[in-house]
Order: structure tokens, then sequence, then C-alpha cells
């Protein structure tokens, strides 16, 4: 009885010897890590032998992807007087399942700073992290469905691109569900 | 004169002058002795060759299966080959351990140990197939169901290999347990002879404390029945099993019923040829001739005969069967065999395995010890080659020609193979001298029905076993009371002797010991040496061998007891602690 106490106290000790070996600042260790290293080149991968030592590389300039189109108006005054003028690619049948998906995306990206009701009364603003952000009701600033995309696409002032977060429908639709929000604080 | 009655036409399985003593001695001679220059020869053979195997499985293993030289479609060959050789091997063994005891076979008791002893080793040898021929051998503990990290990911239990890892496994802890439960009551005899002090204590760990009563001994023999009665459909199963590997699959040449008994019936044959081998050169060596007779060697002869000719059987149904099925593979696959690039290893297993045993129908050649060792070996050689073929003629053409191929082996292909060898001979040569070779408890009790000396005793009619002559009843020629008194008086002359060289013991100077503390001295021991006046640890550390003589004279009891736990020794020590 003496020994079998002594014997599983022994292994109780190794066995917690053996867990505390882990470092939780550190990865833990493994069985023959056969395949869990990438052979290939992982998106975000340290690369040495590459330009900025990432794996993830600029495209040639003035190039096309298959399935984009180049914007084509560029991010000064004048564009964005030109961009006055362009209207919804998107479908108008389904107009209430874009703005569905415009609402989302605005909840997400946008009304942060813009407020939910586009009042300019976003959180960040409340806790004044951050100042001078417009109402879209503001009649100095005048957008329009045109302007909103554009403003999206380069940004204005202290706001920056959001053409990294949205993708060309995206950000159609946020602008559409911008107009929307327009319409109800002018009422 | 016994009512025992065994038929005339027996012969003596135990050759010789040989009482149980002579028993003892001869088969405790080879683990009481020292090895011999040639052993120490023969192991580092083995040893170089088994060293050399390591070496090519730590390249393998470490480098990969690309090493060998399988390929694409011959993706089993020398791996497979020698796992199933080697199983085969091993399955004489519990054969004649648990089959042959079921039929009740005297004949088995000299050589049930060595042939477990193969079982054991050989099976360890080809256990070492299915994990070193694995691609990721070091993933090898995933074939066990056991609950894990992986959502308890399981085997799939439809596959012949997993249940080669139940059947090998099972085959090997069952054969050890087997071999090891017969081997208790000889461990416990070489204990009880053994006079080094580190010889003792091994085999009394190893003995576990075996002491041979009749509760042990009816324990002991229901045992032994249940495990043969469990390891002879083990046996068959196991087999059974490994060829389920070749013979559940799609391949022409391997999609076959006939497998099952007929590997069965193939690795009974390669068993015995090797335990015909070894036993050959062991009953030389260990001079065992006595008891591994060329009755014994006959016999075995003969189980290799009728095996071999129900593989020959096997081989013709699996060619008529192929010309009779009307398939066109099938047919080709044994075409291919015969005439195709290997039909020099078909033609070898067809007269290693199909004519080699027929000569045993010949007295003059099965009783020959020479002919007998030359054709166990060419049987094993021919039975590695129906592995070969079966394996690698089925997979190198089989359905699409464009995968047709060939095989040669590497270097490292044939250097796992003479490892093993090499292993397999270490360990055996290690347990010929370490283990009783031959279970002389079993030997023991068919000594005095088919011992030679009894039965010449029966035969002339002469008791088997007359009381020795003891000093009194020599004496008693005498009178009865001149007897006594005589006696009586040479008694009092051997005490006196023996009290002057150990020293007299005076009751009012001297203070009695507790002569119990001395280890092989019980109550009745001391009030036997208080009687003759031995009292103190200084007394009976004056004893030399002709006072234990005198004393074992006097006494009567326990002869050799004395000497043989060293009492004056102990007494030394015991009393240099007293004072």
């Amino acid at each position: 009885m003496k020994q079998l106490l002594s014997i599983s106290l022994i292994c109780a000790t190794g066995l917690l010897l053996l867990a505390s070996c882990q470092n939780e600042r550190e990865p833990n260790y493994q069985y023959m890590p056969n395949m869990y290293e990438s052979v290939g080149y992982e998106t975000y991968e340290k690369v040495e032998w590459l330009p900025a030592g990432t794996e993830a590389q600029l495209p040639a300039e003035h190039t096309i992807a298959r399935g984009k189109i180049p914007y084509g108006i560029e991010n000064n005054p004048a564009g964005k007087e030109l961009s006055r003028a362009l209207t919804s690619p998107l479908d108008s049948l389904q107009s209430e399942e874009n703005l569905a998906v415009g609402k989302e995306l605005y909840d997400i990206y946008c009304a942060i700073c813009h407020g939910t009701k586009g009042d300019g009364q976003g959180t960040l603003v409340k806790r004044e992290k951050i100042l001078g952000v417009p109402s879209y009701d503001d009649v100095g600033r005048n957008i329009n469905l045109g302007s909103t995309y554009h403003v999206i696409y380069y940004g204005q002032n202290a706001m920056g691109s959001y053409a990294n977060q949205l993708n060309e429908t995206e950000r159609w639709q946020v602008s559409e569900y911008v107009m929307v929000l327009k319409e109800n604080l002018t009422q | 004169m016994a009512s025992h009655y065994e038929a005339p036409i027996r012969k003596p399985l135990v050759l010789g002058d040989k009482g149980y003593h002579e028993v003892s001695v001869d088969i405790a001679a080879p683990v009481e002795g020292r090895a011999n220059k040639q052993w120490w020869i023969v192991f580092s053979i083995a040893l170089v060759a088994f060293l050399w195997g390591v070496g090519c499985i730590i390249y393998t293993i470490s480098t990969g299966i690309g090493t060998w030289g399988l390929n694409r479609t011959v993706n089993w060959a020398w791996d497979i080959t020698n796992f199933v050789w080697w199983v085969g091997i091993g399955h004489a063994g519990t054969l004649i351990s648990a089959v042959l005891l079921l039929f009740r076979q005297k004949w088995r008791m000299a050589i049930n140990r060595s042939a477990e002893a193969m079982t054991i080793f050989s099976v360890i040898q080809a256990g070492l197939f299915p994990i070193i021929h694995m691609g990721r051998p070091w993933l090898a503990y995933w074939v066990v169901p056991i609950p894990n990290a992986y959502g308890s990911l399981w085997v799939n239990f439809n596959s012949p290999l997993l249940w080669d890892v139940f059947a090998i496994s099972t085959y090997l802890s069952v054969s050890l347990v087997f071999w090891w439960t017969g081997l208790l009551p000889d461990f416990a005899m070489i204990r009880d002879r053994a006079v080094k002090p580190f010889q003792k204590k091994i085999y009394s760990l190893v003995s576990f404390g075996w002491s041979g009563r009749a509760k042990d001994w009816q324990r002991f023999e229901e045992v032994s029945l249940v495990l043969a009665g469990l390891a002879t459909p083990l046996v068959l199963s196991v087999h059974t099993i490994v060829s389920f590997d070749f013979a559940t699959s799609v391949i022409p040449g391997w999609h076959t019923t006939i497998f099952p008994p007929y590997f069965v019936a193939g690795a009974i044959f390669s068993g015995f040829a090797m335990v015909q081998t070894l036993l050959i050169i062991m009953r030389k060596v260990c001079n065992l001739e006595a008891y591994i007779t060329v009755q014994h060697i006959e016999l075995m002869n003969i189980v290799i005969m009728i095996t071999g000719s129900i593989v020959g059987c096997a081989y013709i149904t699996e060619l008529v069967i192929a010309w009779y099925s009307g398939v066109e593979y099938e047919q080709y696959a044994f075409l291919n065999r015969a005439t195709g690039p290997y039909w020099w290893s078909y033609l070898l297993m067809m007269t290693c395995n199909v004519v080699s045993p027929q000569v045993m129908w010949f007295k003059k050649i099965r009783t020959s010890i020479l002919i007998s060792f030359i054709i166990s070996i060419v049987v094993n050689i021919g039975m590695w080659f129906e592995r070969f073929v079966i394996i690698v003629t089925s997979l190198h053409r089989d359905y699409l020609p464009s995968s047709w191929t060939m095989f040669s082996p590497s270097f490292v292909d044939i250097g796992i193979f003479i490892g093993t060898i090499g292993f397999f001979f270490v360990l055996f040569l290690l347990y010929s001298r370490t283990f009783p070779v031959i279970a002389q408890a079993e030997v023991k009790s068919i000594l005095k029905s088919s011992g030679e000396r009894y039965k010449k005793l029966r035969e002339a009619g002469k008791p088997l076993y007359e009381m020795p002559k003891t000093l009194a009843e020599i004496s008693a020629a005498g009178s009865v009371e001149e007897n006594s008194e005589r006696a009586a008086a040479s008694r009092e002359n051997q005490v006196n002797t023996l009290l002057d060289r150990l020293g007299t013991f005076d009751p009012i100077t001297d203070k009695a010991d507790d002569l119990k503390r001395i280890k092989g001295i019980g109550p009745q021991m001391e009030r036997a040496l208080n009687q003759l006046g031995i009292y103190t640890f200084a007394q009976v550390s004056r004893m030399t061998e002709e006072e234990y003589n005198m004393l074992d004279e006097i006494t009567g009891s326990f002869p050799g007891r004395a000497q043989r736990d060293d009492w004056a020794g102990q007494a030394q020590v015991l009393n240099a602690k007293k004072q």
C-alpha cells in the first residue's frame, strides 16, 4: 500500500513536471510537427528574400484584375464635383436587400464616428476621442449618392479611405443607406 | 511393480540411466556452467548482424522508406515477406506446447521450452516489420483505438492490418505468459541449486516464489491446459489474420479463400523446420542427446512431411482453381509465377516446399540427423520464397499492363532481414545460457513412464524404487539390543567429536544465543542443535564442510542445508555484531 502510494506520488509529480514545461508566453511543444509548417507561402508570411520582407507584394501599376473596374475619377475637388453625377449601379428592384446589407456595413465601418443615425454622434465623438464629425443633414456639406461613394473611396479631411474594407458593391450599398439616413435626418 | 501399463512398442523418450537428479543436473548444466569460446564467437556474429540491422532500421526510419527497393507498384516486398516468414516460424512453438499438449503427446516435453522460446523471439522479429515498414512509424500508436484529442478519432476495424496488430500483440503476450508459467518450476529448480548469491537472487525473482505444493501443481496443470486450449485457436487465427492481409484484397493471386488454412499449414511447416534446425544444434551443444532423441527428430520430421504435403496440396489447388476459374487475370498470375521474370523463385519454392519434405517418407532419411538438419534449412528457404512469390509476383504484374514493373531489394532491405536473424540468435543464444532449455518438471513427469531406465526396470519386473539403506539398517545385522546400544554409543561419540571441534558450551560462563536468527535455522533445528550442545553463534561459526557433514549425519534432517545457507558465515557476522 505504502509502495503504491509512493509510486503514484512519483507518477503525479512527473506528470506535473511535464505539464509545467509548457510556457504560456511561447507556443507549446509539438510532437513530430510533420505538416505543421507550410511548405508553400502563406499570405502574410515573412519572406526574407522579397522586398519589405513579406509575402504580400503590390501588384504592378496600371494592371486590371479580372472582375475589377478602375474607379476612374481622381482624388481632388474637381473629381469630387464630377462624382456627384454618378448613379448607383445596383439593381433598384433589390434596393431593400441592398439597404439591409448597407445598414449592416454602415454599423460596422461608419457608425463608430458618424453615429447609427448619421447625426455625427458616434461613440468616439460622444467620448470626445474625435471631434468635428458633421451630420449628414449639414447643409454646408450637401452630400449626395455619388459624392458619398467618392468619399468612401478616397476619404476626406480626417476620414481615411475605406476602399480596402469595402468592395465596389458594398460601397454603393453603404452609400444608398447613407442617403436613407440623410433623408430621415432632414424630415 | 506398478500398475502402469505402457505399450511395449513405445520407445523411450529419455535415454540412458537417468533418474530425477540426473535430469536436473543435465538441464541445469548449461545455466550453471560458463559459456565456452564457440558460444562467444557465435554470439558475437549474431550481435554484429543485429547491430548492422539496427543501423539499417535507423537509416530507414530517419531517411525514408525510399531507401528500400520498393516502388509504386510493388509496395510490399521484403518487409512483409519477412514479417510473414517470422510469424510463420513462431507458430511451431505454440503448436508444440499447446496442440501437442491437447493431444497428450509426451514427446513434446523435451522440445516445448525451446520451441516456445523460438516463438517468442521470432514474433519479436516479426513485430518489428509492421512498425519499420511504416512511412511514419512514430505515429504507429494511432493504430491503437485510444481516446484522443481529435474528437476521439478511432481506427477502422475493417482492415486486416489492424487485425494483425491485435493478433500479433495478443499472440506475443499469450505465448509469453504460457512460456513463463511453464518456466516457474524450472526457475525454482535453478534457484534451489544456485550457489552464487546473485544467481540465486535473479532466479528467485523470476520463479515468483514457486514452492511446488500440491495445490500449486494442480492449478499449474489447469492453467496450462486452459492456456493450451486458448493458444490453439489463437495459433490458427493469428496466421489466418496474417493471410487475410492478402486474401481479402482484390489482387489476382492474392484473392483466394484457401489462404487461411494454407498459410497456417505453411507456418507449422516452416516453424517445425526452424525448431528442427535449432534443436539439432542444441542437443549437441548442450549435451541433451538423451532428451532430444532421434525419435523426437523423426516425429518432427513427420510433422514437417505432413504439413509440407498440405502446403503442396494447396499449391496444386491454387493452380487448378486458376485454370478452372476462367478468370484470365488469375490464370495469368499463375502463368507469370511459373514462367515470368521471377520463375526462379517459384521454382525454388516448389522444390524446397513440395519436393524436399517428401523424402521424409523414407525412414532412413527421416532418422538421419544430418539430412534432417539440411532439409530443415531448405524448408525455411523455401517458405521464405513462398511468401516472396505470393507478394511480389502478384503485385508486379496485375490488372493494368501500364503499371507492370519489377522489384529488386536494396542493401537496406537485406540488411534489416539479416539484422532480424542476428537479433533472433542473440536472444536465442542468451536464452540457451540462462534458461532451463528443457522443461525439467515435465520431463520428470514422464520419466517413469517413458524413461529408458524405468522402462527397463519394468520389463525386468523389478520395482522402480528401492529405499536407500541407512546406517541403522546396515548395522541391523546384529541383535536389536546390541544394535541400539551400539547406535547410541556411536552417536555419543560423534556428538563428542563435533563438540570438541566446535567448543563446548558452559551454561555458567556463557550465554545462549538466539540461533533462530541464522537464516535456515527454525525453532525445531534450534532445539536439535541445543540438544547436541550447540548454543552460541561462536560454536556455529566454527563449522566447516566436515562439521556440516557430521551434523547432517547426527541429525539426519535437511542434508546439505547448513552448507547451502552458509550457517557458519552468518553466525560469524552475528557473533561479530554481538560483541
